[in-house]
């Protein structure tokens, strides 16, 4: 008896000391508090994606009263083999990659402008904000009035300015695509990225500035020593939201080719999309998005970590 | 006045007790009205105003069967239906076409209305238009559609230039022969204009549907396994199309990444004097053409025959219907011969209805209707409408091989290799 009671004391009496609790007995309190916060959480995105993750380990096809079964990891297996996958991928890397560094160049360009003491400054801030009201598919629609072969205001200038001798069908010519689409890419996600280099920018101490001004350095030399150095936690949080941001894009690109010509803007998730919503492999589409999910999150975690060492260092 | 509201409510309890009573009485035939969604992918403004005047029609004939009229289009209708099906809650009547019924029936989206179309329906469709709503569903072979309006694919061509080039103007008794076109084009090819104009944005229906006037099927079935073949006679069109663009130059290569309207402005403006077109792209020209500009309608070409493979638009039940009767009495109703004529004006099309072909409009000789309307006898089956997964092989495979060949970037050796190596992977997806 005794024994027993001494033997499943230790644990229970042991609990404060391994999890050291300062506030005291808050445990179900914080919980409580925070539930509100986690019932939406874990209602749209963690359940959907243990339903996607559950869904990538059966052979799910579309019809009616079909008949689940489940199959282990051979659907990533086939993504494995599935060359048009990895094809559509590489794509999707240099979509990713390529919207995500011009962006980054362009918005900060901006953001220093917009960190000047201009005249109509707030006009300015508010509509380089424009894009970022606009849903993706509107987006989408208004570029490709823009692009237009014949009624597009972008032929019509260049011709105007003689740069053009002939209508270019900017979305459906095999080479012209996909920079097309980048261009709408970096143009939709400028706002963003601008805001928040903005806000990295005006935590930048003007002490600073000043004590390199006093000593001489150039104008150049104070971004590259000063500014930049001290917007390195902010360039890589927004870098990396936006490389993310990007590769799962969807709606816009989709508005804009459908993934034409001949799949030279099929990104990885208009290629998932279509498996399961065009031709009705649910679960393969599943497996698909599971991969995407892994890879992004490497490749991410890899950036990170270097960008992490880096700063330590 | 509390008495008389006391008595409206007696009155409304008392016919609310009546309808629930109805109700449970079964049968349509008293009590409360059916309502069936009806998603239409009419889109030509002739078209809409007819469904939308049909539907009307009919609800106020029929008071206990009532239809929704849902506008859907063609661009983005598979993903609206699959999400519906899915959902469980589609339209009960579909409009759609065959390339797309082939999929839904086999997936058991789709009622097998086999026996529920009326023998008068059956009797005024041709057996060859019922062909193309034919197909292999859950419960075996049946009719998954009905079919109404068909397309073929016919010249249209500057009337001015063909007069002065001297050229016989065919008719559908005595067509141009492929090696006879191909002749004219390099007539018509003069200075800086064009014999024609190949819009081939997208392909594989054009080139799959025309290559059967060499017999050209594409696809082979042996011991329930279909694979992708690409032999002599497949590549009859394939070739002289490309012959037409890069050997004897009659065709204007700025228009390949073309839509199919696309070119138009170019023929309006004598660059080119003939297009390729489905038939309804008549409409737009009677819109459109400048005054003054005279075109008519060349019938289809001849290979070894005429024949071309077709499709057609069609009206189906879901399978998840509550109504799937009184479904098909619209149908029946909504496509007899009277209507099928003025869904075929509207539309520009050809109808299946036998009755509808006899409509004076559709057999004049005022827009190239007579032309069309004759081209009707061409249009057999359309062979890739029974190959399973042949959406997936048109976009994955066909169309950037197609448009590789049409650029000149691979030669006919390379497409066909890749046609049959490709498609055969895709196809074999979804091999039972």
């Amino acid at each position: 008896m005794t024994a027993t009671q001494t033997a499943t004391r230790p644990p229970r009496t042991g609990r404060p000391h391994a999890r050291p609790n300062p506030r005291g007995g808050g445990d179900r309190g914080t919980l409580l508090l925070l539930l509100p916060a986690l019932v939406p959480v874990l209602l749209f995105s963690v359940g959907p994606l243990l339903y996607g993750i559950y869904l990538s380990l059966t052979d799910a096809r579309g019809g009616r009263n079909a008949v689940i079964s489940f199959v282990g990891l051979k659907n990533f297996g086939d993504v494995l083999a599935d060359g048009d996958f990895w094809s559509s991928f590489k794509i999707g890397l240099i979509w990713a990659v390529g919207v995500t560094v011009l962006q980054f160049l362009a918005a900060l360009g901006l953001a220093l402008l917009l960190n000047q003491n201009l005249r109509l400054r707030g006009l300015a801030r508010v509509l380089a904000m424009a894009p970022w009201a606009m849903p993706p598919i509107v987006i989408g629609l208004m570029w490709r009035l823009v692009y237009h072969p014949n009624a597009g205001i972008l032929n019509a200038t260049l011709q105007n300015l003689h740069l053009l001798d002939h209508n270019v069908d900017w979305l459906n010519d095999f080479g012209t695509a996909l920079p097309a689409i980048i261009v709408v890419g970096v143009w939709t996600g400028m706002p963003q990225t601008t805001v928040v280099l903005l806000a990295g920018l005006q935590g930048v101490p003007k002490e600073l500035h000043e004590a390199a001004a006093v000593d001489g350095a150039s104008v150049w030399r104070r971004f590259w020593n000063v500014t930049l150095p001290q917007l390195r936690p902010v360039i890589v949080t927004i870098t990396s939201l936006d490389f993310v941001w990007n590769i799962n894009q969807f709606a816009m690109v989709y508005a804009l080719t459908q993934g034409g010509p001949g799949g030279r803007t099929r990104l990885p998730m208009l290629f998932a999309y279509e498996e399961a919503f065009r031709y009705g492999f649910f679960g393969y589409a599943a497996a698909l998005g599971v991969a995407i999910t892994l890879v992004v999150l490497v490749v991410l975690g890899f950036y990170l970590w270097g960008r992490m060492r880096e700063s330590a260092r | 006045m509390r008495r008389g509201l006391r008595s409206a409510f007696a009155v409304a309890a008392a016919t609310v007790i009546g309808l629930t009573a109805g109700c449970s009485g079964g049968g349509n035939d008293s009590g409360k009205p059916v309502t069936l969604k009806f998603l239409s992918l009419a889109w030509q403004k002739d078209s809409l105003a007819a469904n939308k005047r049909l539907v009307a029609e009919w609800n106020k004939a029929n008071p206990k069967i009532q239809v929704q009229y849902v506008q859907g289009s063609w661009d983005n209708v598979n993903d609206q239906l699959v999400t519906s099906f899915e959902g469980g809650d589609p339209p009960d009547v579909i409009h759609d076409d065959s390339s797309a019924l082939a999929g839904f029936a086999g997936q058991g989206y789709l009622t097998d209305l086999t026996k529920l179309i009326p023998t008068e329906l059956k009797n005024d469709i041709p057996d060859a238009a019922w062909g193309t709503a034919t197909f292999d569903g859950k419960g075996g072979q049946g009719i998954y559609g009905v079919p109404f309006l068909q397309e073929s694919q016919v010249l249209l061509a500057n009337k001015k230039m063909l007069d002065e080039a001297k050229v016989r103007i065919p008719t559908v008794d005595a067509p141009w022969t492929w090696d006879e076109f191909q002749q004219i084009t390099k007539k018509l090819t003069v200075g800086k204009r064009y014999g024609i104009a190949w819009p081939l944005k997208s392909p594989v229906n054009k080139v799959l549907n025309l290559s059967l006037n060499f017999g050209g099927t594409f696809f082979q079935t042996s011991g329930g396994k279909t694979t992708v073949k690409v032999g002599p006679q497949e590549r009859e069109v394939l070739q002289r199309i490309h012959d037409q663009l890069y050997k004897d130059k009659t065709a204007d290569p700025s228009t390949l990444g073309m839509g199919t309207t696309d070119p138009l402005p170019g023929f309006y403006a004598g660059k080119y004097a003939m297009v390729p077109a489905g038939i309804y792209l008549r409409q737009q020209l009677v819109e459109q053409a400048p005054s003054g500009f005279q075109w008519v309608t060349i019938p289809p070409l001849k290979g070894q025959t005429t024949q071309q493979g077709a499709v057609s638009q069609t009206l189906s039940v879901a399978a998840d219907s509550k109504h799937p009767e009184e479904s098909m009495k619209f149908i029946s109703w909504f496509l007899n011969g009277q209507h099928q004529a003025d869904l075929a004006k509207g539309d520009w099309l050809i109808p299946t209805s036998k009755t509808a072909a006899q409509d004076p409009t559709l057999t004049s000789d005022k827009y190239g209707w007579n032309v069309a309307t004759a081209s009707a006898k061409s249009l057999v089956l359309a062979p890739y409408l029974k190959v399973n997964g042949f959406d997936e092989f048109k976009s994955k495979v066909a169309t950037p091989a197609l448009q590789s060949y049409f650029a000149n970037k691979i030669s006919l050796d390379e497409l066909a290799k890749k046609l049959t190596d490709d498609g055969d992977k895709v196809l074999s997806r979804y091999a039972k």
